[in-house]
């Protein structure tokens, strides 16, 4: 069994060999599915989740309970002025390394499926389309840490791929720091992106901007850590966020240049703001 | 249509990223599958001051700090390697001699593989904390290479290889690097780089592949002291040939397997527990088992079967014809193996003859009474869980060296007697048996195989000749693993840098003041024994206009000094407590702080922690009120001088008068502790006393108690009682608390059985008020000792108290049975114990004057402190009445003095006497009674010896008896002791 987090110190390397500041391996693609308005597949690390958009829409007859409603933006169903974004997060039994059965009712779930619906609400357009619907569906295949983050990441792009007006790319990553709260280590350094073992052993935190901008549209902390080391962690998530928008800025850009090299779209068509270079 | 191509295979750094597949399986029995993602890099530096390239990769820390590089640019050489090396030793090399690499002499820049790590923290939790703590102390230049996220030298698992195969391997690419690195730097002498390793297959392989490596041995050949470092190799291969030599020749009984063990526990067959040995007999031990209310006996070499005391080890109940009794008889190791043969395995049998005589005679008293109901259960081990072994102090047994082994540097077998009675002899090999022979030795214990007698054990180090001071005071702190070696840097740079010079801030607004209650108008004093220097305590009283008086209890500071989780803190949480042996104090904090700075000494201003009461004249509390200080103590009394002024009518002043009214109402404090029953317990207790040039011991004093000890201690309870509430109130759940639990009534059966059928007297023990009552009726009218006797006697049965965290137990366990207090705790000695200085913390955030700090309301963290205190406190003590006993023995030696003693304990050849005069206690054997060892008769029933032939006496218990004290050498433990003779019964 590997070594666990406590050896950080001994040369500055992280359990699974990266550096503080360093980002997982990040891989996505969109338009997975061809059938759907939007899609998209992504993977930080062994976190692998996907992403199917449909909407907007008009409202359907609800599914019982797994509605996150975007919280300011909602209102009275389908009859609200913006549209409502509804997201449904589905966790595979075998994501994680027990497996297990989590029930439609399942309180984590709902309160990702309500935080992913006010972080995208925030950047889409909802004001667009009165009285209809966005329903993103999640659905995590692989677990390895840094989960919430990666859902956003990937609504985001299967947003892009709908093609829904919005603001930015809500990109989103975790930050830790290097020493348990008891340690009470003030020299702790910060950690950007962090996976399984590390969120089980670490203080942690899951934040997502709106695009290039410093703005913070979700943060999410579910550990105890003293308030001087969260400026810290604060700083290298929002960095990170930053990295990550360029990488599914990237995405999006190669997908671009694909469809217009194979034909499916014109140059100039659509996309005709868009430089594709 | 898009398709989901694998991710992998498009990325351009696919080959950076790699992964780590493993199983493992849960406590349940589950078993997992693990994958985890590597990430390969190569900016992991040498960390050798010799190169150029890496320090432009080397990585910084979010502050931008960079790791300095440790392995020197001038290593040291050996024979083979005059140019210098660095030493990459594997798993092995730690697992079986990690005290060669904790070696001042030798083992420095050492490369330590993370695989390596990795392997060692799987293998043994504590000699990982070792080897962390190696690599964090500069001087010895221990380097963590995380040679599996770099690229050049992680290896993949290939197909059919085992684990340890591609462990040993990933180690050997290691090395291949490091000398194929080093020789690009274009040093003038580059080192080389050599494994050291015990597996001969990696040694083999590492020969093929041109790589420098040697075993532990060969390698502490080419060193200057090498002769001395290979006793500290213990002999895995040559154990292993023995084995293969003779496989059937096994003395001892198979363990059981894990897992046929695990299942017999979870039914209930076979029972779990810490195994003790009996102090008087080496052959029998006792083992406490849930299921069971008494301890099962464990009796003779094959059923204990090779444990250890304090092993955590599973047994099987025998059949009711083999239940026994107890033993009445003193079995010593060395009368009866005195002539074994370290070298000779191959004995006849694991009991050997004379063993079997002396468990005979057992059961031969057993079968001729009819007396079925006493015998009790009995036991066989069937397996270990966990072996408890430590580095453990002894000596070699001169008998068991050969005469050429005296002369010669030829590897001998000796045998080590352990200071510890109750730890089997250890076998052992060594080199240099000439110059160990009559010094002190610290050996550990390796292995235990069936086919071997005694434990096989290696030299760690020589402490110096016996009986030397020096030896001796280490001997006794390495037996009772008392920290004692001095603070580290780190800790020392936790002290406030004004030293000695510090003061108590003038300004008031200073922040240092923030929150404090200036109490320096007050008369406050402080009453300790003489000599006193940390002074922990001080008292003060005055009247109140209401006819009701204050008293303030003050504690030194300590929390103001000592922050949570800095080094200083860490090391006193290690340390948990100070430990006074008779000519030395190890300290639990630096002495700056102990001694000056947190020491509440007299005429000069300090930080204190305040309890101030108001008390009616009757000693009713009227309230309290704790807060943070400045007090300046007017005078530092010994217990004598205060005494003495308070007897004396013409001292006046208004410091005595508040004395006398702290005296008046400590006595009225007293007299409702012992009305709700509170115990008074006592232990022979002696003082020695040194010449005090020399420090030698000239005399030995009993303890005389002084009213103004029972008024210092009536406060401090008081003080620790309101601050327990106080702090249990604030932290339900994490409150430190101090209990003392009620011992069951079987521990009284034998005490009060003896009482009955010697004395004619009851002992009552449903609660500690009956105890404490029925304990003041044990008295002799002719004899004053005899109720301190019974005292002595009846607190050997109680149950020590413990520390603990609140939210472990349920609020009627909190109970302090003898000071008959609901709850209780210690606050008033936090410069010497660390449990005060947590209670410190807690009360400090429980009246809001700092915010809580993390440490003090884990339950986790504080259940692991109180485990840790719980165990120090009681080293601590048995290593203060280890020095005292060691020092009375000094005292008397070359004296003989006839003195009057008790009989405390007897058995069927022999019985204990206890000296009050110097709070001794000593066996004397049937045959220490006349030059022909006289036939005896013992009546179990009545408690009787009676002897007959060569000398006519009848030794009853607690019969007082003369004897004549001298001192000797023990043979087996090599500490100079008092020996006794029965000059006459009265």
């Amino acid at each position: 069994m590997p070594l666990d987090t406590s050896t950080y110190n001994l040369a500055l390397l992280r359990v699974d060999g990266r550096r503080w500041n360093e980002l997982r391996r990040i891989n996505a693609q969109i338009r997975t599915q061809a059938a759907a308005d939007g899609s998209s597949y992504l993977e930080m690390g062994h976190t692998k989740v996907m992403c199917v958009v449909t909407g907007p829409s008009e409202p359907g007859p609800r599914r019982g309970g797994v509605v996150g409603s975007a919280g300011g933006a909602g209102g009275g169903g389908g009859q609200s002025k913006d549209a409502e974004v509804v997201v449904n997060i589905v966790i595979a039994g075998f994501s994680s390394v027990d497996r297990k059965r989590r029930g439609r009712g399942d309180k984590r779930t709902l309160e990702m499926q309500s935080t992913v619906a006010n972080a995208l609400a925030a950047s889409l357009h909802i004001h667009l389309f009165p009285h209809s619907q966005i329903n993103v569906s999640l659905h995590v295949l692989s677990q390895d840490g840094s989960l919430l983050a990666a859902l956003i990441n990937a609504a985001t792009l299967a947003c892009v791929d709908a093609g829904i007006p919005m603001t930015d790319y809500v990109a989103a990553c975790t930050a830790g720091s290097t020493s348990t709260y008891a340690a009470n280590d003030e020299s702790a350094d910060p950690l950007l992106d962090m996976n399984h073992q590390e969120e089980q052993e670490l203080p942690g935190l899951t934040v997502a901007t709106m695009g290039d901008s410093d703005r913070v549209v979700a943060l999410v902390c579910e550990s105890r850590v003293q308030i001087s080391r969260l400026e810290g962690m604060l700083v290298v998530g929002v960095d990170g966020c930053k990295q990550v928008r360029e990488i599914l800025d990237r995405v999006v850009r190669e997908k671009g240049r694909r469809m217009i090299d194979e034909g499916t779209v014109e140059k100039g068509t659509g996309l005709n703001d868009m430089d594709v270079d | 249509m898009a398709s989901l191509k694998r991710s992998l295979d498009s990325d351009s750094l696919a080959a950076n990223i790699s992964s780590k597949i493993y199983v493992r399986s849960t406590k349940s029995g589950k078993v997992q599958k693990i994958v985890r993602e590597v990430y390969l890099r190569q900016d992991i530096p040498c960390s050798s001051r010799l190169c150029q390239t890496c320090p432009k990769s080397a990585p910084s820390d979010a502050s931008g700090k960079l790791i300095p590089f440790v392995l020197s640019e001038a290593p040291a050489g050996t024979s083979s390697f005059p140019q210098g090396h660095y030493l990459v030793p594997d798993t092995n090399a730690f697992l079986t001699a990690m005290d060669l690499f904790e070696q001042d002499s030798a083992f420095y820049d050492v490369i330590v593989p993370q695989i390596v790590l990795e392997e060692l923290r799987n293998r043994s939790l504590p000699l990982y904390n070792r080897l962390i703590s190696l690599t964090k102390s500069e001087d010895k230049r221990f380097y963590v290479f995380f040679n599996e996220f770099r690229l050049e030298t992680h290896v993949a698992r290939q197909e059919g290889e085992t684990v340890n195969d591609r462990n040993d391997r990933a180690v050997r690419k290691t090395v291949a690097w490091y000398a194929k690195h080093l020789a690009g730097t274009k040093a003038k002498k580059v080192p080389a780089v050599v494994m050291l390793s015990n597996d001969r297959d990696n040694l083999r392989k590492a020969k093929q592949e041109g790589i420098h490596a040697f075993s532990l041995a060969e390698y502490v050949k080419q060193l200057k002291d090498g002769e001395k470092l290979l006793d500290m190799i213990p002999d895995a291969e040559d154990r292993d040939d023995v084995k293969d030599k003779r496989p059937g020749d096994s003395l001892y009984p198979e363990y059981f397997s894990m897992s046929k063990m695990m299942t017999g526990v979870k039914n209930g067959l076979l029972h779990q527990g810490i195994f003790n040995v009996s102090p008087y007999n080496y052959l029998e031990g006792s083992i406490r088992v849930p299921a069971f209310p008494k301890a099962l006996i464990i009796l003779g070499r094959e059923n204990i079967n090779r444990s250890v005391d304090g092993d955590l080890v599973v047994v099987e109940v025998l059949p009711k014809d083999q239940w026994k009794e107890p033993s009445t008889q003193v079995i010593e190791e060395d009368a009866i193996t005195k002539n074994e043969n370290p070298d000779a395995d191959d004995a006849e049998d694991v009991v050997s003859a004379k063993e079997r005589k002396a468990l005979q005679e057992e059961v031969k008293r057993t079968h001729s009474k009819t007396t079925e109901g006493h015998a009790q259960p009995t036991a066989r081990v069937v397996g270990v869980i966990k072996r408890n072994w430590r580095q453990y102090v002894g000596h070699i047994d001169q008998s068991s060296v050969s005469q050429s082994a005296q002369q010669g540097r030829k590897q001998d077998t000796v045998f080590v007697i352990p200071m510890d009675k109750k730890i089997p002899k250890i076998r052992l090999r060594t080199r240099q048996v000439a110059e160990l022979l009559g010094k002190r030795i610290l050996v550990t214990i390796d292995a235990w195989d069936r086919s071997s007698r005694n434990p096989v054990g290696h030299f760690v180090r020589d402490l110096g000749e016996l009986e030397t001071k020096q030896a001796e005071t280490e001997a006794l702190l390495l037996e009772y693993d008392v920290q004692y070696r001095p603070f580290p840097k780190t800790v020392l740079d936790c002290l406030p840098k004004e030293g000695h010079d510090w003061r108590v801030p003038q300004d008031t607004n200073d922040p240092g003041w923030k929150d404090r209650e200036d109490l320096r108008h007050l008369l406050i004093c402080s009453i300790d024994p003489i000599g006193c220097q940390d002074i922990d305590d001080a008292l003060h009283s005055r009247p109140l206009p209401n006819g009701n008086f204050e008293v303030g209890v003050h504690i030194a500071d300590v929390s103001h000094f000592v922050k949570p989780n800095n080094a200083m803190d860490t090391e006193a949480s290690i340390r948990a407590t100070s430990v006074y042996l008779v000519d030395k104090r190890i300290d639990m904090l630096p002495m700056l702080l102990g001694t000056d700075l947190c020491s509440l000494k007299p005429y000069v201003e300090r930080y204190a922690f305040s309890v101030i009461w108001e008390l009616t004249p009757d000693a009713n509390i009227v309230s309290a009120k704790f807060t943070k200080s400045v007090i300046k103590s007017r005078e530092a009394f010994s217990y004598e001088q205060a005494q003495l002024r308070v007897d004396d009518d013409s001292q006046q002043d208004d410091l005595t008068k508040s004395i006398r009214t702290l005296m008046a109402l400590s006595k009225k404090l007293k007299q409702k502790r012992l009305d709700a029953g509170a115990l008074s317990l006592s232990s022979p207790e002696v003082k020695v006393q040194m010449e005090s040039e020399t420090s030698d011991p000239i005399d030995v004093k009993t303890k005389v108690l002084l009213d103004t000890m029972s008024l210092v201690e009536e406060f401090m309870l008081l003080a620790n009682t309101s601050v327990a509430g106080r702090i249990y109130e604030a932290f339900p759940q994490t409150a430190i608390l101090r209990r003392h639990g009620a011992p069951p009534k079987t521990n009284f059966d034998e005490l009060a059985n003896q009482l009955k059928v010697k004395k004619g007297l009851d002992l009552s023990v449903e609660s500690s008020r009956a105890l404490a009552d029925s304990l003041d009726r044990c008295v002799d009218p002719k004899e004053p000792f005899f109720n301190t006797l019974i005292r002595i006697m009846a607190t050997r049965c109680m149950m020590s108290a413990e520390y603990f965290c609140s939210g472990t137990q349920a609020y009627p366990e909190f109970r302090h049975y003898g000071l008959a207090s609901e709850i209780y705790t210690h606050f008033t000695s936090p410069i010497r114990r660390y449990a005060d200085l947590v209670a410190h913390r807690q009360l400090a955030a429980a009246i809001e004057y700092e915010p809580v700090h993390p440490s003090v309301r884990s339950r986790g963290k504080l259940e692991a402190v109180c485990k840790n205190i719980n165990v120090r406190h009681r080293n601590a003590q048995l290593a203060g009445r280890a020095s005292i006993a060691y020092y009375v023995g000094q005292a008397l030696r070359g004296k003989a003095t006839e003195e009057d003693g008790f009989v405390m304990k007897i058995f069927s050849n022999g019985f204990v006497v206890l000296v009050p005069r110097f709070g001794i206690e000593s066996l004397i054997r049937l045959r220490d009674l006349a030059e022909v060892e006289p036939q005896a008769a013992f009546d179990a029933e009545t408690y009787t010896l009676t002897t007959s032939g060569s000398r006519d006496v009848k030794v009853e218990l607690f019969q007082k008896v003369r004897v004549k004290v001298t001192d000797q050498k023990d043979e087996t433990t090599g500490k100079r002791g008092v020996k006794m003779e029965l000059v006459k019964t009265y």
